[in-house]
């Protein structure tokens, strides 16, 4: 009797380490608790008495489809075993991200939904490697992404918040210059490539300036490179006087935290450098409400006024370059080579 | 850079996911298969976090909208490598978690005396714009930057995670500085100082480090011109069990070497200080045993110092020197033999610098042990116009005769043949940099009376991986014709007194599509060169002209055309060169978002 109650008993725990999930789709399936609770979102909510029963069956996010939820239980199943090696480990971890880039982004979704960070780090770990090395382009096609960043946008500037009427006017001239630019995208020919060489090359600016290649940490030792310049008198600072120093740096950042303002460019020059790339307003944003054509044409008249006046804000001696051949006052070169060149390198 | 910083605190949308994980999200679970982008709203963050290297980051901004933002508040590490090529405010605003940041700012010529004090690279905006938005900084690594002592006091006061502070070839700061940081960051592991001028304020900063036990991992200063308090030192050391990399300044002599070392046996990168006994200290009976204080280190690799050398003294080394992967000799004046009793040690040997001191027997000897070797800088000891000099072709020969792994070379040398650079080209295919600096004006192949034309094109077009090439002796522009044919990766160019026409500047203007810095001095090159290079300025850190032949018209066009370029000229004696037809002594031009710069000195002009 005994042994039959055991048996029984035995049944009965078998029978109860199963839990009820079910997913967006609605249907619901049985899965073996031990490998369930590995997640912590539904390990949770199996502590306050959810899943039992087909009844109370757990509800899982939206991003959980059957698909996806049988890839996370296998994963589940493989490391909620405690006796797996580090290398065994890693080869199935290795093996099982391996899918379709498709699949991956809904996993990860999947993962990050039930809290399951392993699976998370994984997955994102394995969509990186897959970014590593593209181009922008490239990775929109692989994610299907769109190209939604405008030429302005792409050159970053500075949003600048001024009252000025020139910006209203500067505006509309970024306005038709987008407008233009749009234009000319749409015709798609060579020529426009090579126009915009000097936008397009600067979309990559943000690459180089943020490093694009490889930083040369290229520590010199020459014994005969450094200068032998006077040191400028510094002031003398001895110990006691650390403490004036200090505060007195203390205080100044206390009171002035815009002590870099002047690095903004002043507007002036401003406007020269940014007249193309500048965005002051939200884009697509230019009616103005102008509807009136009269109005229109006399703002044009004005913008285009106002480019020309920028554009021969240029100094004086903006003119065409006299031929090489001519006769010029030659500057001494440098002769003092000897205590130079040998460090030139 | 050491990689991946996670991102603390960069929290998913908002509720974070137990509450959503019970509210449906946004539509059927079928919305996932046709738009990727929205499944991985919620976890591009993560999948940024794996992305460290610069260039993938920055493909990945320039992907869409979304990618940018995320991209943005994801990115850990940020490198400007020119100061001046954006703000502070600028990089700040757009990167919110930034815990590391890499800035450089004088081109490399002003090592050499050829940008006139004063020049700007100040690093007090970035600090001040840092201090308000980058709390949690931790590391900061400048190079050729003008650093103050109130910038490294602001430093140390705003950033209470700081941990890794290197500072190479930069200047402007003193003894106070560095004491306030030693006293109040006090999770400094890295404090770096390389080849920095450092003014003495009397300040005994070396004391001003935490009493109890400190994280220090790293401590270099040997560019350090003046003594530092050796007791406050050796405290600090006993303290220090983390404590790594010691580079020791020429004020530390042979004894007090060692009684560090006995200290510090864990030590893998070591300076050595001075290498020399005392003055007052003969070779007494009670000499410290300093082979056993080196045959303790048993993780040493790197090895450097030897200021002021006691040749004799060079055995005690011998016990490392298996293990040596790193040795910089190039302090110490010693002979071949001398330096051949040493090699014969170090199989193991990757990166080797030394003096030409060593002649071409000495590197014969390098050859011979050294398979390993990756890079070598031989420097000179005198450098004058002589026909004889202690290393020359044969030095060059039999090194790549013997190191076929050699990827970086810098050689100092009187005279040079084509035949031996084409050897080299020929026997080190990966070959990554190659600098060859024939003192001596024009020198041509001093065995064929030839320009050094064939050599230099071997080079590049041997040598697939090469990005670095810097060129000497006497060229025509045929050596620029190679260089524009074939140095498609070359990324960056040093020259100096080469070349015969601006024939020579456009071959590489138009045909190097990678190059990023361009310095040229004291050679033909004139105004026609430069429109060649009207595509590609914008792809380029800069370009550095002195001495030349470029007048202020010639730069003037190159401004005028583009806008976004900032051309800053001067001249060492201003009265000179007003004339718009005048050569102008110093062009030096770079890209930037920001315009011409607010800061520059007098003599500077911006065209």
């Amino acid at each position: 009797m005994s042994l039959v109650c055991g048996c029984f008993n035995l049944h009965c725990q078998v029978m109860m380490s199963y839990i009820w999930l079910q997913t967006a789709d609605g249907s619901i399936q049985q899965v073996e608790q031990e490998v369930a609770m590995f997640c912590p979102s539904i390990c949770h909510e199996i502590q306050t008495g959810m899943g039992s029963s087909k009844n109370c069956a757990i509800s899982l996010p939206s991003q959980v489809n059957p698909a996806m939820l049988s890839l996370i239980l296998d994963y589940c199943r493989f490391h909620q075993v405690r006796g797996h090696s580090n290398k065994e480990h890693k080869s199935f971890d290795e093996k099982f991200v391996r899918m379709d880039t498709k699949t991956l982004c809904e996993l990860t979704s999947a993962a990050d939904s039930l809290q399951l960070k392993p699976l998370v780090d994984l997955t994102s770990c394995a969509l990186a490697r897959m970014i590593e090395g593209k181009t922008p382009e490239e990775i929109r096609e692989t994610f299907h992404l769109p190209d939604d960043l405008t030429e302005e946008e792409k050159l970053e500037p500075l949003r600048n918040i001024s009252d000025d009427p020139r910006i209203r006017l500067l505006n509309r001239l970024y306005a038709r210059k987008r407008k233009e630019l749009k234009e000319r995208d749409r015709s798609k020919n060579v020529e426009v490539e090579e126009e915009l060489v000097d936008e397009r090359s600067v979309d990559d600016l943000l690459l180089f300036i943020n490093g694009g290649n490889g930083a040369s940490k290229d520590v010199r030792a020459s014994k005969s490179k450094k200068k032998n310049r006077k040191r400028k008198d510094q002031q003398n600072c001895a110990p006691s006087n650390c403490t004036d120093k200090e505060s007195n740096v203390l205080n100044s950042m206390r009171h002035n935290a815009k002590a870099h303002s002047h690095f903004l460019p002043n507007f002036g020059d401003a406007l020269k450098l940014h007249i193309e790339d500048d965005r002051f307003a939200p884009e697509g944003d230019f009616d103005d409400g102008v509807d009136d054509p009269v109005l229109r044409e006399e703002i044009d008249r004005e913008v285009e006024d106002f480019a020309r006046r920028l554009n021969s804000d240029w100094p004086e001696r903006m003119q065409e370059i006299l031929s090489l051949g001519q006769e010029r006052k030659r500057a001494p070169m440098s002769t003092d080579w000897n205590g130079s060149l040998r460090t030139y390198a | 850079m050491s990689g991946d910083d996670r991102c603390s605190g960069m929290s998913e949308d908002d509720g974070g996911s137990s509450s959503s994980y019970l509210t449906n999200r946004n539509g059927a679970g079928d919305s996932c298969s046709t738009f990727p982008d929205l499944v991985l709203e919620n976890v591009l963050e993560n999948v940024l976090c794996f992305l460290t290297s610069r260039r993938d980051r920055n493909a990945a901004s320039l992907v869409c909208k979304s990618w940018y933002r995320a991209e943005a508040l994801t990115r850990s590490e940020v490198f400007i490598g020119n100061c001046y090529a954006v703000s502070p405010r600028r990089v700040t605003h757009r990167f919110r978690g930034v815990s590391s940041v890499v800035i450089k700012g004088k081109p490399r010529f002003a090592d050499f005396s050829l940008l006139p004090p004063d020049w700007g690279a100040h690093f007090t905006p970035w600090v001040t714009t840092m201090a308000e938005s980058y709390r949690a900084l931790e590391k900061l690594y400048l190079k050729r930057m003008c650093i103050t002592d109130d910038d490294l006091t602001m430093l140390a006061f705003s950033f209470p995670c700081f941990k890794e502070l290197v500072l190479v070839c930069c200047e402007g700061f003193g003894t106070s500085g560095l004491a306030v940081v030693a006293r109040e960051c006090r999770q400094l592991r890295v404090l770096d100082l390389i080849e920095s001028e450092v003014s003495d304020d009397e300040v005994d900063w070396v004391s001003f480090f935490p009493e109890n036990e400190t994280c220090l991992e790293s401590l270099i200063f040997d560019c350090v011109d003046f003594r530092i308090n050796f007791e406050a030192l050796v405290q600090l050391v006993a303290r220090s069990p983390s404590l790594k990399k010691l580079r020791l300044n020429q004020y530390v002599s042979l004894g007090q070497l060692h009684n560090l070392m006995i200290r510090a046996p864990q030590l893998t990168h070591l300076g050595t200080g001075s290498f020399r006994l005392l003055e007052n200290v003969a070779h007494s009976v009670q000499e410290p045993n300093y082979v056993s204080a080196f045959a303790a280190c048993k993780s040493l690799v790197c090895l450097s110092g030897f200021r002021d050398i006691f040749a004799e003294y060079l055995p005690a080394i011998y016990p490392v020197c298996a293990n040596l992967t790193s040795l910089n000799f190039s302090y110490a004046n010693i002979n071949a033999e001398q330096l051949k009793s040493v090699i014969c040690h170090c199989p193991k040997l990757q990166i080797f610098w030394v003096l030409d001191s060593i002649c071409d027997e000495g590197l014969q000897a390098v050859a011979a042990t050294c398979k390993d070797l990756r890079e070598l800088r031989v420097f000179p000891i005198n450098a004058r116009e002589d026909i004889e000099g202690p290393v020359s072709e044969v030095g060059l020969q039999a090194i790549s005769d013997g190191c076929r792994k050699l990827q970086s070379i810098l050689y100092f040398c009187q005279r040079m043949t084509n035949a031996a650079v084409i050897a080299m080209s020929k026997n080190c295919p990966d070959l990554v940099v190659f600098r060859l600096c024939i003192m001596g004006r024009h020198q041509p192949d001093h065995i064929t009376g030839e320009a050094m034309d064939e050599g230099f094109g071997a080079i590049v077009k041997n040598c697939k991986k090469l990005t670095r090439l810097a060129v000497s002796g006497l060229l025509t522009d045929q050596a620029f014709s190679y260089i524009g044919q074939y140095g498609k990766l070359v990324r960056t160019l040093s020259v100096a007194f080469a070349g015969d026409s601006d024939l020579g500047l456009k071959y590489v203007l138009e045909g190097c599509p990678r190059l990023q810095k361009l310095e040229i001095r004291d050679s033909p090159f004139g105004d026609s060169a430069l429109p060649s290079g009207l595509h590609h300025y914008f792809n380029m850190r800069f370009l550095w002209m002195s001495s030349c032949r470029v007048t202020r018209r010639g730069c003037q066009e190159i401004a005028q055309q583009l806008p976004r370029l900032v051309v800053e000229v001067f001249n060492w004696n201003e009265q000179e060169g007003r004339d718009m037809g005048d050569y102008i002594d110093t062009l030096y031009m770079y890209r930037s978002l920001e315009g011409p710069r607010a800061d520059a000195p007098k003599f500077v002009h911006i065209l």
